[in-house]
């Protein structure tokens, strides 16, 4: 930090260490956030700073503010009322402070716990990947119109990018496990979609995975664990069908819909009069999928299904806007009151 | 894609079911359906169509699967075979490129054309395409018939010299709408030897048809499809066209689309054929032929699906077999409009998706399989270390991986295209997003902030790309995060007094670890949250935890988002006790706030 910033802030978090009364911090307040108080008088002075200084001077600033605000902000002072009485403790009653699991990671645990339960295990893979893992060795060669289901944030167009499913981890699993069969992982994790931040879209959002290799895996073991896995997030009262659907990592493939929980199928705007909301996909492993893994589809198949976490973690918390699960005004009441 | 049901009901006249019905069918079959709407005694769909059923983008192709699963009779509309009057020349139509899988071509003369009929002029707007005039609406009709797209050249301005190529020597092409677009040398085209005509994919303004047309080449083709969809990328257009030469479709149809279309028109426009039919088609493709178990069906959907339905269905889907046995593989050739069936994954997919899988029971999840256990150590590793924070009083959030400025300008990888222009970076480290967190809860008035995040951050050491998991800590109260931070066996330096990161790769990892199942609340905050006081005068002394569970009740959980007592004091005259509560409230203006807080205090 530019040393008379730091001057400053020695200065001045002596001075709030040393308050007494409400009075005193209130006067103290008015001298550093006042209208012409000191840290604006010090943004003023932006401008005849050295231009190859300003952006540090800035950020040096900024993090003077923050500090002094939050200071000023957790400084428990004596109210300044005239009393005829007598204090009888200093300790400030309160129930304790709490901490807070993010909402993502509480689904993913209770997801977690579900397959656990079934002998799965837990899997992860990077996050950039190569085209091949994220792509090719997914059914989806170079120039597939599958592609256009997703729009990839390149870090090295077109070799590596930042993974847009889930399913890379899958390439990942099949490709490094591929001797330790059978096998049964799950497997959450951030995707990445070239997509403009805004109140309904994000370019990171969170999706859960599991997979199944073994002999004689069927459409029946899919279903059945994927409706598990709904009833778990849900409830028991959830209708959800199954339908026909494609995704090249899969054949047969098939579509959860859940009844829209808003108009209960009847057809509203939320699932756009359909009334029901697509809740993801999943199929058996495409026999492709499994030998370009070098698995003989012959003698093991597979299932995968995977969904996103993100839409439903707001509907359940009540968020509106899906910026604020990563790094916006997402906040925890520090006890459960 | 839109689709019109009385056009569906010439394709399938048997068809008697309710619109809702039919949607939910559609949907269940592989063709999720948004929507229906009724628009002037029309019942209209909108579809999607998945990438690997081009056929589907034609009424023709729906009405197969229809057919199929509704066990009615498909019914192809009447074309008479073209057939030009013997004597009329051959067009000079050249082929240099082995891009062109199909084309037919014929010249029509003595044309009429004029404004479209009603029922075209409905048909397209119900598609959401404009009327043209009736020989372009006719070519865009039978588009949508057949998902082939076919184009229409006014030859007193083509001349009939036209020539497929890779364009070698046009710099700029102009769109039927006027858009200009620059061509390199990797287009598909279709020219003559002075102009450049018309994209594989989109038509030329510069031959367009118009209502003084009396003379045209109408041609089919169907292209090498990744050509077509490289071709589209480079140029920033789609069209309904390139939409659907980009997926696989059937030569084969071509023939009968052709002969629909030639015969609209001239029972449309009036006119003769002028020219001999051409037909460039070299190598014919021939379908696989694909081993199938009729056994397969019921096993990979573990439930008994009759063989003779496995059979009859594929049949009716218009496979061809060689049956000798139900209970021996049959070797079975897809009809050449369904390009996505390739293997015996894809016809046993077939015949499950016309069973239904409402039929699946949903209640019969796997079984418990004691497996080795492949979660890697370093999962257990940040589960541990999430609960050992929770239980110190930390919250978890979570922040962009991509930031605007980079923490070291020579190891940060940079993403080429976001569109996200302030946020191309991938982080190098946590605190910055910590700070920034730290900056909203400020804004937000939130009283003393303490939280983590565990998340990947990113380098480039010359070719290759690290990731590393960190984590990283803030604490309003400086001596709390170290007497934390020693707790945690975390050893490091403090960050601008009161952050912490670390990179946990290399620390030491449980070799199993069941997390915490934790529910707890998370709050959207909007504004600032607002902190008042209350002074209650009380006769006796009160337990202060239970003081402050009684106010918390009676404020509510909705807005009330901490309650605490500062003083207690004894009142030496009267011997009352004097209690100080400061209340914060969120998601409320200051007004509503200290109502609320009047009231609950019963300070009114």
């Amino acid at each position: 930090m530019n040393q008379n910033l730091e001057a400053i802030k020695n200065q001045y978090i002596d001075k709030i260490a040393a308050l007494k009364t409400d009075k005193e911090l209130e006067s103290l307040r008015i001298e550093l956030f006042g209208r012409n108080g000191l840290i604006n008088n010090l943004f003023s002075k932006i401008k005849d700073i050295a231009p190859q200084e300003k952006k540090q001077y800035g950020a040096d600033l900024n993090q003077l503010k923050t500090k002094l605000e939050t200071s000023l902000l957790s400084k428990n002072v004596q109210k300044s009322e005239k009393l005829t009485s007598e204090k009888l403790t200093s300790t400030i009653f309160g129930l304790p402070k709490i901490g807070h699991l993010h909402p993502i990671t509480q689904t993913e645990r209770q997801l977690n716990e579900v397959f656990r339960k079934l002998g799965f295990s837990v899997y992860n893979s990077p996050e950039i990947v190569a085209d091949e893992f994220n792509f090719t060795r997914l059914n989806v060669p170079k120039d597939h119109p599958a592609r256009d289901m997703q729009d990839s944030i390149y870090i090295k167009e077109p070799d590596y990018l930042l993974r847009t499913q889930t399913s890379a981890i899958e390439s990942y699993l099949l490709f490094q496990k591929n001797k330790d069969l059978p096998l049964r992982a799950a497997f959450p994790g951030s995707v990445f979609r070239n997509e403009k931040v805004n109140r309904s879209n994000h370019f990171v959002f969170h999706q859960y995975q599991a997979v199944v290799v073994d002999k004689n895996v069927t459409i029946k073991d899919l279903i059945g664990t994927m409706d598990l896995m709904f009833k778990t997030l849900y409830g028991q009262g959830v209708v959800v069908r199954y339908r026909s659907k494609y995704y090249p990592e899969v054949a047969p493939g098939v579509g959860p819909d859940m009844q829209c929980f808003n108009c209960h199928g009847v057809g509203c705007p939320l699932c756009k009069y359909a009334g029901w909301i697509e809740m993801g996909g999943s199929g058996m492993i495409h026999p492709k999928v499994l030998e370009m893994a070098s698995i003989d589809p012959n003698i093991w198949s597979g299932f995968a299904f995977g969904m996103g976490l993100d839409r439903w973690t707001m509907a359940q918390k009540n968020i509106k806007d899906i910026r604020t699960l990563m790094g916006g005004n997402l906040a925890y009441r520090p006890n459960e009151l | 894609m839109k689709i019109i049901l009385s056009e569906l009901k010439k394709f399938l006249p048997e068809l008697k079911v309710e619109s809702t019905k039919l949607r939910d069918d559609l949907t269940m079959i592989g063709h999720f359906t948004n929507f229906f709407e009724e628009i002037e005694n029309e019942t209209v769909f909108d579809l999607d169509i998945k990438v690997n059923r081009g056929d589907c983008l034609g009424y023709y192709g729906l009405a197969r699967d229809l057919s199929v699963f509704y066990n009615i009779d498909l019914k192809l509309p009447f074309s008479r075979e073209v057939r030009p009057q013997d004597g009329v020349g051959f067009l000079p139509i050249e082929i240099k490129t082995d891009k062109v899988t199909r084309v037919m071509a014929i010249k029509l003369s003595g044309l009429k054309n004029s404004k479209s009929p009603k029922w075209l002029q409905d048909f397209l707007k119900y598609h959401g395409s404009k009327s043209i005039n009736t020989i372009v609406d006719l070519t865009n009709y039978i588009m949508f018939l057949y998902g082939i797209p076919n184009h229409a050249f006014d030859t007193a301005k083509s001349t009939d010299n036209l020539i497929w190529e890779i364009n070698s020597k046009f710099k700029e092409f102009t769109s039927l709408d006027g858009s200009k677009l620059t061509l390199n040398n990797e287009i598909l085209m279709i020219n003559n030897p002075n102009k450049a005509l018309s994209l594989s994919f989109w038509g030329g303004e510069s031959c367009s048809i118009d209502l003084t047309t009396t003379e045209t080449i109408i041609e089919l083709a169907i292209y090498d499809r990744t050509t077509v969809r490289q071709n589209s990328r480079q140029l920033k257009s789609v069209t309904e066209a390139s939409v659907r030469l980009e997926k696989d479709l059937d030569p084969e149809l071509i023939p009968q689309a052709f002969n629909h279309l030639i015969n609209l028109i001239l029972e449309n426009c009036d006119g003769q054929i002028t020219s001999q039919l051409f037909d460039h088609y070299p190598n014919k493709i021939t379908p696989p032929q694909i081993e199938f178990d009729p056994q397969k069906p019921s096993l990979v959907s573990g439930i008994e699906i009759p063989v003779n339905f496995s059979i009859d269905c594929l049949t009716r889907l218009g496979c061809q077999s060689d049956i000798q046995h139900l209970t021996s593989d049959i070797l079975i050739t897809p009809p050449s409009i369904r390009k996505d069936i390739s293997i015996e994954a894809d016809l046993i997919e077939e015949v499950i998706r016309f069973w239904g899988y409402y039929k699946i029971p949903t209640n019969e999840p796997l079984d418990f399989k004691n497996l080795p256990d492949i979660t890697p150590p370093e999962i257990y590793l940040i589960e541990s270390l999430k609960d050992q924070l929770i239980d110190l009083g930390y919250d978890e959030i979570l922040s962009w991986p991509l930031v605007t400025t980079p923490t070291n300008q020579k190891t940060v990888i940079t993403t080429e295209n976001s569109i996200n222009s302030e946020a191309i970076y991938l982080r190098q480290s946590l605190i910055p997003s910590l700070t920034q967190q730290l900056d909203q809860y400020t804004r937000f008035k939130l009283p003393e902030p303490q939280f983590f995040e565990i998340g990947k951050v990113f380098s480039k050491e010359g070719n290759k790309y690290i990731e590393k998991n960190s984590l990283a800590l803030y604490n309003v109260d400086q001596n709390k995060l170290i007497s934390d931070l020693q707790q945690l066996k975390l050893e490091g330096k403090i960050i601008n007094d009161n952050f912490f990161e670390i990179i946990i790769d290399n620390l030491p990892k449980p070799k199993k670890y069941i997390p915490q199942l934790i529910k707890n609340n998370a709050v959207e905050l909007n504004s600032q949250i607002i902190t008042l006081d209350a002074n209650l005068t009380l006769d006796t002394k009160e337990d202060s935890i239970k003081l402050i569970e009684k106010y918390s009740k009676i404020i509510g959980s909705e807005f009330l988002w901490k309650l605490i007592i500062t003083d207690i004091y004894q009142d030496s005259k009267n011997s009352q006790y004097k209690y100080t509560f400061q209340a914060s409230y969120f998601n409320l203006d200051d007004k509503k706030a200290k109502n609320l807080h009047l009231k609950s205090f019963n300070l009114l």
